[in-house]
Order: C-alpha cells, then sequence, then structure tokens
C-alpha cells in the first residue's frame, strides 16, 4: 500500500503541474513553459517564509501567492503580451523559465532546501501503508483543486468567459467579454495557484533549482493523456502517470519508470489523440 | 644563378637550425624569464544546481595553489598567472572559451578543467591538437589513457579507486550481502558497474541494484525492491536532491538499516547542514556513512592541509567540500615535474616528468596523498588508505569537522 500512496502523491504533484498549465491554456490556447518554475518559486519563498523569517503559515501562504502572482503577471506583460504571433510565446516563455532557474539559483544557491510542512513530518500509517502527512494533503488539494475550477468554469459567469474565450476568442469579444483583461487574469492567477502550491509541493521535493525542469515534464505528459484544458483529465492522466511510475520502478526496474509512462501515453494518444477527455471534433473547411 | 639558389638555401636552412635550437626541450627554458605561465581555469561557475558550489570550490583551489607557488618563487622562476573562464558546465561553450584562448596569442601552458565529465571529453581533443598540458577532475572513460591523451593526468580517483575503499570497511563492518542504490547519471552507472565487480571479487555479494532517475521525485519503489533481497547494508550513489528523496523514503518505510554512500553523497549540502534547513543530526542520517578523501575530513595536526585551506579562504568562501579541490595540486605537479625536465617549454616532457615515481614523491601533493600516474595509466591510482568513511557532520571552509 505504500506504494500505492507513493505513486498518488507523485501523480499528485504532477497533476498540479497540469491543473496550472490547464489554466492558461484554456484562456489563451497557449502554454506557459515557466509555469514549473512558478510552482517551483513558491517552494523557495515558501522556505524563506518558513525557515529563514520564521512567520506563521497564513502569512507565508499570502506571501507565496502574492510573490508568484506578481511574477506571472510580469511574465504576461512582458514575455506573452508583446508578442504577437501565439507560436512564439512558447520561446518566450521558455526564456522566462531559464531566467527563473537562473535567478532562484542566484537567490536561494544551488543546495537543495528542505521545506516544513505545517502538517507535521512524520510518517503516518494509512490503509497498511506508510506516508507523509504532506502526501495526504497532495492528494486532497489536487481534488479540491480540479472541483473547484471545474465549478468556477460552469457555475460563474468568469469562468463561462474563459470557456468561450477557449472555443472563440472573437465570438467573445463580440459578446463583451474583455478578452485581454480576462487572459492577462487567467495568467495571474495562475501564478497565484502555482504560489499556493509551492508550499504543499516544496516539503516532498525539496526546494531547489532543479525543480521546475523535474516537474514540466511529467506534468506536460499528465496534460496529454487527460486532454489539454480538461481539468478532471489532469486528475485521470496524475494518477495515471504516477502509479505506473511506482509500479514499473518497483516491479520492472527503475529504468523501466519513464519507459512505461511515455507507452502508456503514446498507446492513449494513438487510440484519442485529443487525450482522455476532449473530443476532436470536425471542423467544416 | 646556382650560387644564388645556394645562399637561399644555406640562409633557410641555418634559419631553421637556429629556430629548431631554441624551441628545443634541451633542458633550457624556451620561455624569456618574464613570461609567466599561463593556467587556464574553466568550470561551470554559473551552472544550475550544485555543480556551480562545485566549480566555484574547484577554481579557488587552483587559484590557491598558484598562490602558493608564487609566495614560493613560482615554477622556475616564472610566475603563474590563472585565468578563470565560465563554461556555465557546458560543452559547446567550454569549446569555444578554449579556441579563443588559444588564438588570443597568449595560448594557455596548463589548462585545468573543474568539470563535468562532458566538459572533459568534448576539450580533450583539442587540447591534444594544440599540444597543451591538462588536468582535470572530470575523468572520463578514457581520459586517463595515455594512448588517446598523452598530455592529460586526472586528478580525480577513478570509480575504481573509490571502490578500492570501499571493499576494507564492508569487511571490517561484517556486511556479506549488500545492495546497491544509483543514479541514472553516467557516474552512477560507473559507479554501479565498478562496484558490483569489486564486490564479487572480494566475497561481498551484491543482492540487489536498482537505478533510479535523477530527476525523479521519489524512489520508494526502487528502495522497497532492494529491502525485499534482504541485504545487510545499503550502498548509496546520489547527489544534489535525490540524496534527500533516497533519505526521505527510507524513513518512510522504516528501514534503518546502515547506509555507505560514496563521495557525490557526501558532497551534497542536506547532509551536512542541520534542520530545518537541512537534515544534519535528525534520525534520516542516524546509519550513515559516507566516503570522503583524506582532506576532506578535519586534522587540525595535518598543516599541509590546513596552509592549502588558508590559502583557498584568503582567496573567497570555500562553497562545497575539498572533494573538489584537486586542482590546488595541479601546480605542484607541475613544478615537480619542471625541476626534473629543467624547462617549462615542452609540455610532452612534462608528461613524462609527471609519470615518474621521483617527481610525484617530490610533489609532496596536499589534497591526494600521491597521484601515481603511470606510463600506462594517467589516473591517480589512488589506494584504499587515500579515503576514509565519516559520519555526517558540519561542513567548515570544506571540511567535515
Amino acid at each position: 500500500m505504500t506504494l500505492i500512496w507513493g505513486g498518488l502523491a507523485l501523480g499528485a504533484v504532477y497533476a498540479l503541474v497540469a491543473v496550472c498549465y490547464n489554466i492558461v491554456f484554456i484562456s489563451s490556447k497557449t502554454f506557459n513553459f515557466a509555469q514549473a518554475q512558478l510552482i517551483m518559486v513558491g517552494a523557495f519563498v515558501a522556505y524563506t517564509g518558513l525557515v529563514t523569517w520564521k512567520l506563521s503559515v497564513p502569512l507565508v501562504m499570502l506571501l507565496a501567492v502574492a510573490s508568484v502572482m506578481a511574477l506571472a503577471a510580469i511574465e504576461e506583460r512582458l514575455a506573452v503580451r508583446p508578442v504577437k504571433d501565439p507560436h512564439n510565446i512558447l520561446v518566450t516563455t521558455l526564456g522566462v523559465s531559464i531566467l527563473l532557474n537562473g535567478a532562484t539559483q542566484l537567490v536561494w544557491g544551488t543546495q537543495p532546501l528542505n521545506v516544513p510542512f505545517f502538517g507535521g513530518n512524520d510518517v503516518l500509517e494509512l490503509f497498511g501503508g506508510q506516508i507523509y502527512p504532506v502526501e495526504i494533503a497532495l492528494v486532497l488539494v489536487a481534488v479540491v483543486l480540479v472541483w473547484a475550477l471545474t465549478r468556477l468554469s460552469r457555475r460563474f459567469l468568469v469562468g463561462l468567459a474563459l470557456l468561450g474565450m477557449s472555443e472563440d476568442r472573437e465570438a467573445a469579444m463580440l459578446r463583451g467579454v474583455n478578452v485581454r483583461r480576462l487572459a492577462f487574469g487567467a495568467f495571474a492567477f495562475s501564478g497565484a495557484v502555482a504560489g499556493l502550491l509551492g508550499m504543499f509541493v516544496g516539503p516532498k521535493t525539496f526546494a531547489v533549482a532543479t525543480l521546475g525542469a523535474s516537474l514540466a515534464l511529467k506534468g506536460f505528459v499528465v496534460l496529454a493523456i487527460g486532454g489539454f484544458g480538461s481539468m478532471p483529465g489532469t486528475l485521470v492522466g496524475g494518477l495515471v502517470v504516477g502509479l505506473a511510475e511506482a509500479l514499473a520502478a518497483r516491479y520492472l526496474g527503475g529504468e523501466y519508470a519513464n519507459i512505461t509512462v511515455f507507452v502508456i501515453l503514446i498507446t492513449i494518444l494513438l487510440v484519442r489523440p485529443a487525450g482522455l477527455f476532449v473530443r476532436v471534433r470536425e471542423r467544416t473547411v | 644563378m646556382n650560387r644564388r639558389i645556394v645562399a637561399v638555401v644555406a640562409s633557410a636552412t641555418g634559419l631553421a637550425l637556429t629556430l629548431t635550437g631554441c624551441g628545443s626541450g634541451s633542458g633550457k627554458d624556451a620561455k624569456s624569464a618574464d613570461e609567466p605561465y599561463r593556467v587556464l581555469v574553466t568550470g561551470g561557475l554559473s551552472a544550475q544546481g550544485a555543480l556551480a558550489d562545485n566549480s566555484a570550490t574547484s577554481v579557488l583551489s587552483a587559484k590557491a595553489g598558484a598562490k602558493v607557488v608564487n609566495a614560493s618563487g613560482g615554477i622556475l622562476g616564472h610566475k603563474v598567472e590563472v585565468t578563470v573562464v565560465d563554461d556555465a558546465s557546458d560543452p559547446t561553450t567550454a569549446v569555444t572559451k578554449l579556441r579563443e584562448a588559444i588564438n588570443s596569442g597568449k595560448k594557455p601552458d596548463l589548462f585545468l578543467d573543474s568539470g563535468p565529465s562532458t566538459v572533459t571529453a568534448a576539450v580533450l581533443p583539442i587540447l591534444k591538437q594544440s599540444n597543451i598540458l591538462s588536468m582535470n577532475i572530470g575523468p572520463t572513460a578514457d581520459s586517463s589513457n595515455p594512448s588517446a591523451f598523452p598530455l592529460n593526468f586526472d586528478l580525480a580517483p577513478s570509480p575504481t579507486d573509490y571502490v578500492k575503499g570501499f571493499i576494507p570497511h564492508l569487511k571490517e563492518k561484517g556486511y556479506k550481502k549488500v545492495g546497491i542504490i544509483h543514479g541514472s547519471s553516467s557516474y552512477g552507472e560507473t559507479f554501479n558497474t565498478e562496484v558490483t565487480k569489486a564486490f564479487t571479487g572480494a566475497g561481498i555479494k551484491v543482492v540487489k541494484s536498482e537505478e533510479y532517475d535523477v530527476a525523479a521525485l521519489d524512489m520508494t519503489p526502487q528502495l522497497q525492491s532492494v529491502r525485499a533481497a534482504g541485504p545487510d547494508a545499503l550502498i548509496m550513489d546520489g547527489y544534489g536532491a535525490p540524496v534527500g528523496y533516497l533519505l526521505k523514503s527510507m524513513k518512510k518505510l522504516g528501514w534503518k538499516i546502515p547506509i555507505v554512500a560514496n563521495t557525490s553523497v557526501s558532497a551534497t549540502g542536506l547532509i551536512s547542514t542541520p534542520p530545518p534547513t537541512g537534515v544534519l543530526g535528525t534520525d534520516q542520517v542516524k546509519n550513515l556513512v559516507m566516503q570522503v578523501h583524506k582532506s576532506t575530513k578535519h586534522d587540525s595536526g595535518d598543516a599541509a592541509v590546513n596552509k592549502a585551506v588558508a590559502a583557498m579562504k584568503s582567496l573567497g568562501r570555500i562553497r562545497s567540500t575539498l572533494i573538489l579541490a584537486n586542482n590546488y595540486d595541479a601546480l605542484t605537479l607541475v613544478a615537480a615535474a619542471a625541476e626534473k625536465t629543467g624547462s617549462l617549454g615542452d609540455p610532452k616532457a612534462l608528461a613524462k616528468a609527471l609519470e615518474d615515481k621521483s617527481v610525484q614523491a617530490k610533489a609532496k601533493t596536499t589534497m591526494m596523498n600521491g597521484y601515481h600516474f603511470t606510463a600506462t595509466s594517467h589516473s591517480p591510482n589512488s589506494d584504499a588508505g587515500a579515503f576514509l568513511f565519516v559520519e555526517p557532520s558540519e561542513i567548515k571552509d570544506g571540511q567535515f569537522q
């Protein structure tokens, strides 16, 4: 059972990265390649707040949310908005990710830093398996976040406007949706979520300048499995990737963990090219 | 007409003979007295992760070595001039910077490479082509092979050397069956191959060997697999955050087996830093011992190492352990070789001298107690006595206390 818990927790980390990718994708049909790095910055801010400045947990949460949200907003203004061709955004956001890797290294150094978890660091026994409190929290946060964002997109005007934008940007504009402001808001919001997630991801992974690179690839795989733009898809994708990685490492050997994940990805994409939760729609040309 | 041709040929021959005389390693120094001995040191000072700290220590040690040699009059009267280049641990950048230095008109006499091995592999062919003496702390599969690179010397012990140090420790502790957990890096894989081969030869059974991806975030499954094989001790390879993940996973599994780790683990700051930033003094490192060079453990009676540490400190902060400081010994070795050849002008003669046991003994190196280069191997060929196994402790000035 320890293996299953471990796989679920790992899947939850990847799913959370994918959720952040999705927030930007739904609003502007593009990817923010610096998203994983924003979560990494959140982990570093959590470390500084909790360990260096010894602030209270709610204050550190606010600090992480505010600082990473501000970073994401700056990124949108400098690296996304001025770019005319959406394809080039991939390059500019990749540039931001490299910039963030270097900046965190300059500020926090190169060694991994332990981020304490406010829910305790002792191992718990759960249904016959061992698990850290932060791993339980990661799974819960992933489920709650997906539920909340799905609800937001279906029940609230801003969510519906975002979906409308995602479907047809011009039609949304004609219906009075302030597309630019909403896209900016979604970008900043994805930063705020990334900052908050740093509080949960950091205690599992350490705050380290290489974390962004470790999270980015698997987050993208989760997104591809679940379907670009699908929030429930990130949960299923995370579950598949996390469990496949853990089970393959245990029973086939560590060298087969990544291969297994990519075999599953290719198989799913062959059967459902748009991912498990997104349908391919025909278009009249 | 014939007389004119004869005169031209005679002049050209005379000139050629004069130049050949000047350039020969006839025991006279080809450098003019005021010309410095140029050392080019490259390192990934702006690299990602712990590599930057290690490169900084490596560069600092080279500068300190030069400072000490210059304080005692330089090499054969020539002042040592060190130029530091940041290659970001990127082979392409390293190659570009090296070519720039060669074509600058001030060709380096000695090239010191702070690793990693990918950089070494990229620069060695250029160094060979340009006839430049070189030393490195990031060995590759053939960097110590004189047939391939006659002017290059590895300062870092090879995985085979390190493995030699494990066997006496395991036998002393009475471990008969061991499990191995290692990273997917080229060093991790080589370490696994060498350890398995050496242990089997020494009668120590390797019951299970598991690899983890160095970018992975959880190693619990691999450790479960090794635990199922029932070893007496766990041999661990890891560097940076993966060391933290391994120790966390061990704690989660409640697996309290002795852990014998390699030098990469000892170079990870997490294990020598107390909580809340690190794990020093916690249950996670209670059963851990790590291999280090003798110079990496502080000994107040070791005057040579303490002098080296003082020289390094006077030039900057020592950001990682002295395991990465072997460049300090480079100029001592070159000075001893130059004393034998009587010249700094011929890199081939210097390389030949470095293979001489009397030169190696005269060099009185500090970071390693000896570099046993031979005509067939330019690896330090360290013996088991060059290493120690220490429990985690705080690191001060690059040394475990």
